[in-house]
């Protein structure tokens, strides 16, 4: 008897790893609770008939853009608005991953271990979010794309504040179109272009080649010149130009945007440099924003013919750009260098800044020089009068052809390098001809309701 | 009804839910502390006592080994002397020297014993050079202070705790009430049911088998209502079966704490049952029926069995053991050939948590028969080389668990039931979000295998955890009675039964929150399954049967009709009543019998004569 009461110990062994098992258990609740209940088929927050009520979403001047009303979720005032900001927002199903009504859907939820999603006085502390954007500008942005696909993003490049935020296709969430699954129309409509889209860039991307030549010359770049006579051979076909241009410097090169010159100095610069620098640039790699990752923009070019590398060095080719990564590559151009890490809500916490990693995306010496010749497309080439008075705007067009069937999608990134409204912005305009006109016209419009 | 919508109401049901697992966590504790408090101390029973040196050897145990190894229970230092030379044992009719096989023999008065032979106080025992006397143990038992007695104190009383896990029922099938639109109070009456069967059993226990202890059936009882009562929440239609299979599972369990009242009866019963097993598992196989990828089942008209449930059960009777079978029969070629049987069956049968808990139970009783650490490891190798076999022919047994640890990267499809579980798990809070108002409800399997999710969901992850909690602590119950049981059967039929139940909970409870592959098993006394309900009460009177207090009371009730039912008061633990020695021991436990004439029949104040009168141990159960 006593051997086999001796024996049972090993029963203590089951009831260790059950206590183990438990503690795991207990242990991962507390902390991964959160996200294991913020699911987006949780029936408790995503449904008709919510347990819980998520809390208000304002943006910077207190206009409400969501909040809850007899258990159902109501969005912005006028449709226009709620189209507009449908991405930032979020959608009620929680199909939309990278907004706001999504990603801080624990804070809106009020969602704490103790009482879980029940909707108690404990879930309504600080359930309210206020974003850093202004809705005014969004819908004006949104008004402007006028039916276009497209995306446009705008920041405070000293605060980091995101100012206007629009992607499209989009769709109201209030009456959320039958036909959304079927519909060619609203194909890609749950994506952000603006963070998960990733577009040819065009004649934005000569603005790498350009910071890839400072780098290879730092003191004879500016002497480099190329002649352009429209179209000529490069390894084996011809890559071609908008004009004649004759013999350009980089300076000229890129207020023309001359195609030529730009396909020769990325063959001079090299694949594997223009590459670096572009990897440098914030290309090929992700980016984060809070808990999103955004879409990378490529270029890679390892394998690339000298004709290939001609055509990637004016953003065709396999290049790809991201709204967001533009927007705040612009910023580095204007900060010096260096980008202040964007955010959404002032009070993402104490952490907000530090994740971002390296930030540096260019040299202060390139990027005083991209600003000059970014300062000189506008003065010289599109016209001041293109944007409000005051801003001293900074921009680069792009063309990004995207196949015979569709137009191509119309670029401008830049900034206005002004101590009063430093903003930066990228904006890419679906299926159009007219870079200045359409992606410009957004600009205007939006830069109009942020200027003060 | 307007309360409902104005956040009123449902604050005033979060507030009954953070009340409910309180409620059983003071019953589920209380419960284990009296069932401790209330055990009788290792006092020696009786002595063997060598006349030539005067060695006493004090008897401490209802089985005991006695041979020159230094395990032995009664160790005999001597040459001439086996191993494992003989078993001294308590069976109804008096104390037995049983012969296991030793080289010299045993001889009573000069007798050699062939099988066994029932010994008399005075009667000698030979055994190699020694030979032992029989004699009571003379002395008054010293006062001894029990660890933890400050935490373990008084009991509480049955009634009270049974009270209390009521309480517990009544407030969640209140809840039930509202799990719909409005108030409806056809959700009480599975908790009437619940309430019938338990004090059904409580009035037939206590009443009139006059059983001093009603722990192990207060636990079950309160884990069933709980279990009951979330069904009632889930679908108040299904919950009929579920109450027929508690009504089904208390009647079983009665049933077999009567059959292992009897020792020599259980023996007789070995070898069938073990064959009817083994049968059914063949019955199973032809007549089952698949679901949902296992042919475990049996639809007998509108009835529907899972045999694999009942065969738990007969496989602990087929595994245990008493004392002296033990000895004689070390190796253990039968019992494995049957559960190579069990398992393959369940393998057939492609019912893989099953075989699982067989298995897990296997190498409990194989430890506890053997205590060969090296049999277990060759064991573990010899399995662990089949589940490579599997694995390699019969590569689809493995995709059943490609999700194991990956269900997050597939939440729609093959990690669904575990991503949901643990989101609607986090979803309830420490209290949950109300009976009948989770979304688990929706999941595929929720009130069977998903239970635990859904219990967490609805009820709060506190009373989830407690009643897992609960089940666990059934391993102490079993532990603390190992030596104190009326026979080794008893003891590893507990410890088999007890880690049964812990390792199944732990299947299902890990298996869903994905620390160990989904399997597909019950949790213990909440999933819906009749057969499962049944079975797990089944095996709670393993439990009971191990509890050497329960079949003292039924003598008391037989041969001590005069005897009035213990008061409450002397279910107080020997230190809360510091009185003379002879007081010191709780009275109705069945302790040292022969030094005491009947005791149950006297007086309980009465002092224990300090000479009781040899030989008569007529009512050593008392």
């Amino acid at each position: 008897m006593k051997t086999v009461g001796f024996r049972s110990f090993a029963l203590y062994i089951l009831l260790f790893a059950f206590l183990g098992g438990v503690g795991w258990l207990g242990f991962s609740l507390v902390a991964h609770g959160s996200q294991w209940a913020m699911q987006p088929y949780n029936g408790h927050i995503y449904d008709e008939d919510a347990t819980v009520e998520l809390g208000e979403i304002t943006d910077r001047d207190g206009v409400v853009l969501a909040g809850t009303q007899e258990g159902r979720r109501v969005y912005g005032e006028s449709e226009t608005l709620r189209r507009a900001l449908l991405h930032t927002v979020g959608d009620s199903a929680g199909y939309i991953s990278t907004s706001v009504q999504y990603t801080l859907r624990a804070k809106l939820t009020g969602y704490n271990l103790i009482t879980g999603l029940n909707d108690t006085v404990l879930n309504h502390l600080g359930n309210r979010v206020q974003l850093t954007l202004d809705a005014e500008a969004c819908a004006a942005a949104y008004e402007a794309l006028n039916g276009h696909n497209g995306a446009a993003i705008f920041y405070n490049y000293k605060t980091g504040d995101i100012l206007c935020k629009v992607s499209a296709p989009t769709f109201d969430p209030e009456n959320v179109p039958e036909d959304i699954e079927g519909n060619e129309d609203y194909k890609g409509v749950y994506l952000d272009n603006t963070l998960s889209g990733a577009f040819t860039p065009g004649s934005i991307f000569k603005l790498v080649t350009a910071a890839a030549a400072m780098e290879k010359w730092p003191d004879g770049w500016s002497e480099r010149t190329y002649a352009c006579w429209g179209a000529e051979e490069i390894g084996g076909s011809d890559i071609t130009c908008m004009g004649e241009h004759g013999e350009l410097d980089l300076y000229g090169a890129l207020g023309y945007s001359c195609n030529l010159y730009f396909a020769k100095l990325a063959n001079d610069v090299g694949g594997a440099a223009l590459e670096k620098k572009a990897a440098e640039m914030g290309f090929n790699r992700t980016l984060h924003f809070s808990t999103i990752e955004i879409a990378q923009s490529e270029a890679h070019l390892s394998g690339a013919d000298p004709n290939q590398l001609g055509w990637a060095g004016i953003g065709q080719y396999t290049v790809l750009a991201n709204p967001y990564h533009m927007m705040v590559l612009m910023g580095a151009i204007a900060g010096e260098g260096e980008y202040v890490q964007p955010r959404l809500t002032r009070d993402t916490g104490f952490f907000a800044g530090l994740t971002a990693g390296d930030r540096q995306l260019v040299s202060h010496v390139e990027a005083a020089a991209l600003k000059s010749m970014m300062r000189s497309n506008v003065e010289n080439y599109y016209g001041d009068s293109l944007f409000p008075g005051g801003l001293n705007v900074c921009a680069k067009t792009g063309t990004g052809e995207v196949g015979e069937t569709q137009d191509p999608n119309c670029w401008m990134v830049g900034f206005c390098d002004s101590v009063e409204n430093p903003i930066a912005f990228a904006v890419v305009v679906e299926d159009t001809n007219n870079s200045i006109g359409d992606a410009g016209g957004v600009i205007s419009a939006v830069l109009d309701v942020l200027a003060e | 009804m307007n309360f409902l919508q104005t956040g009123v109401g449902p604050a005033a049901l979060l507030a009954v839910r953070a009340v409910v697992p309180l409620l059983a966590l003071y019953v589920s504790w209380r419960c284990y502390t009296s069932f401790k408090s209330g055990q009788r101390r290792r006092d020696p029973v009786v002595m063997l006592v060598d006349e030539a040196s005067g060695a006493e050897f004090p008897v401490l145990y209802w089985e005991n080994s006695i041979g020159r190894a230094k395990s032995c229970d009664l160790c005999l230092p001597d040459a001439a002397v086996s191993r494992d030379h003989a078993v001294f044992m308590r069976r109804e009719e008096g104390w037995f020297i049983c012969d296991t096989g030793s080289k010299g023999g045993v001889a009573v008065n000069g007798r050699k014993v062939e099988d066994r032979k029932l010994v008399n106080i005075g009667d000698r025992i030979t055994l190699g050079n020694f030979t032992l006397t029989l004699r009571n143990a003379a002395q008054a038992p010293s006062p001894k202070r029990r660890i933890f007695t400050s935490l373990l104190r008084e009991a509480a009383s049955p009634f009270k705790l049974m009270f209390v896990a009521t309480l517990c029922h009544v407030l969640m099938a209140f809840q039930a009430c509202f799990a719909g639109e409005g108030f409806n109070p056809a959700a009480l009456l599975p908790e009437a049911g619940v309430f019938l069967i338990g004090w059904g059993l409580f009035a037939w226990s206590m009443g009139y088998m006059h059983r001093v202890s009603f722990e192990i059936e207060t636990v079950g009882y309160l884990l069933s209502g709980i279990g009951v009562n979330l069904l009632a929440g889930f679908d108040l239609n299904g919950v009929k079966t579920q109450l027929a299979a508690l009504l089904m599972g208390v009647l079983l369990f009665c049933f077999l704490i009567w059959f292992m009242g009897d020792m020599d009866r259980v023996a007789r019963f070995r070898l069938p049952i073990g064959i009817g097993a083994l049968c059914l598992f063949v019955l199973n196989l032809v007549l089952g029926t698949v679901t949902h990828g296992a042919k475990n089942w049996i639809y007998i008209g509108p009835l529907s069995i899972q045999p694999s449930e009942f065969i738990k059960i007969a496989f602990v009777f087929v595994g245990t053991s008493t004392l002296d079978r033990l000895q004689t029969k070390k190796n253990m070629t039968e019992f494995l050939v049957f559960t190579g049987a069990c398992v393959g069956f369940l393998f057939l049968m492609r019912d893989l948590g099953a075989a699982l808990i067989f298995f897990a139970t296997f190498l409990i009783i194989a430890f506890m028969r053997s205590g060969s650490v090296r049999t277990i490891v060759l064991i573990l190798a010899a399995a662990a080389f089949g589940v490579f076999l599997v694995l390699t022919f019969m590569p689809y047994v493995a995709d059943r668990f490609s999700a194991w640890g990956h269900v997050w990267e597939d939440p729609y499809d093959s990690g669904i039931q575990q991503t949901r579980v643990m989101t609607y798990m986090a979803s309830g809070g420490l209290f949950g979000i109300g009976l009948g108002k989770g979304c688990l409800k929706y999941v595929f399997a929720a009130d069977s295998d998903l239970a635990f999710g859904l219990l967490c969901e609805e009820q709060g992850v506190l009373l989830g955890f407690l009643v897992i909690l609960t089940i666990a602590l059934f391993i102490l119950y079993a532990r603390s009675d190992v030596t104190r049981s009326r026979s080794t059967f008893f003891s590893i039929g507990a410890c088999a039964a007890a880690g049964m139940l812990l390792f199944q909970t732990c299947l299902n409870v890990f298996g869903v929150t994905d620390l160990l592959p989904l399997t597909g098993v019950t949790l213990p006394f909440i999933s819906a399954g009749g057969s499962s309900m049944a079975s797990v009460w089944g095996l709670l009177a393993f439990l009971k049967a191990s509890d050497e207090r329960t079949y003292a009371a039924r003598r008391s009730g037989r041969h001590g009709a005069a005897a009035p039912p213990p008061p409450p008061a002397r279910r107080k633990s020997p230190e809360a009543t510091p009185q003379p020695p002879a007081r010191r021991r709780p009275v109705e436990v069945p302790p040292q019998p022969p030094v005491r004439r009947k005791p149950a029949e006297a007086p309980p104040q009465r002092p224990r004569p300090a000479a009781p009168p040899a030989g008569d141990m007529e009512d050593i159960y008392s």
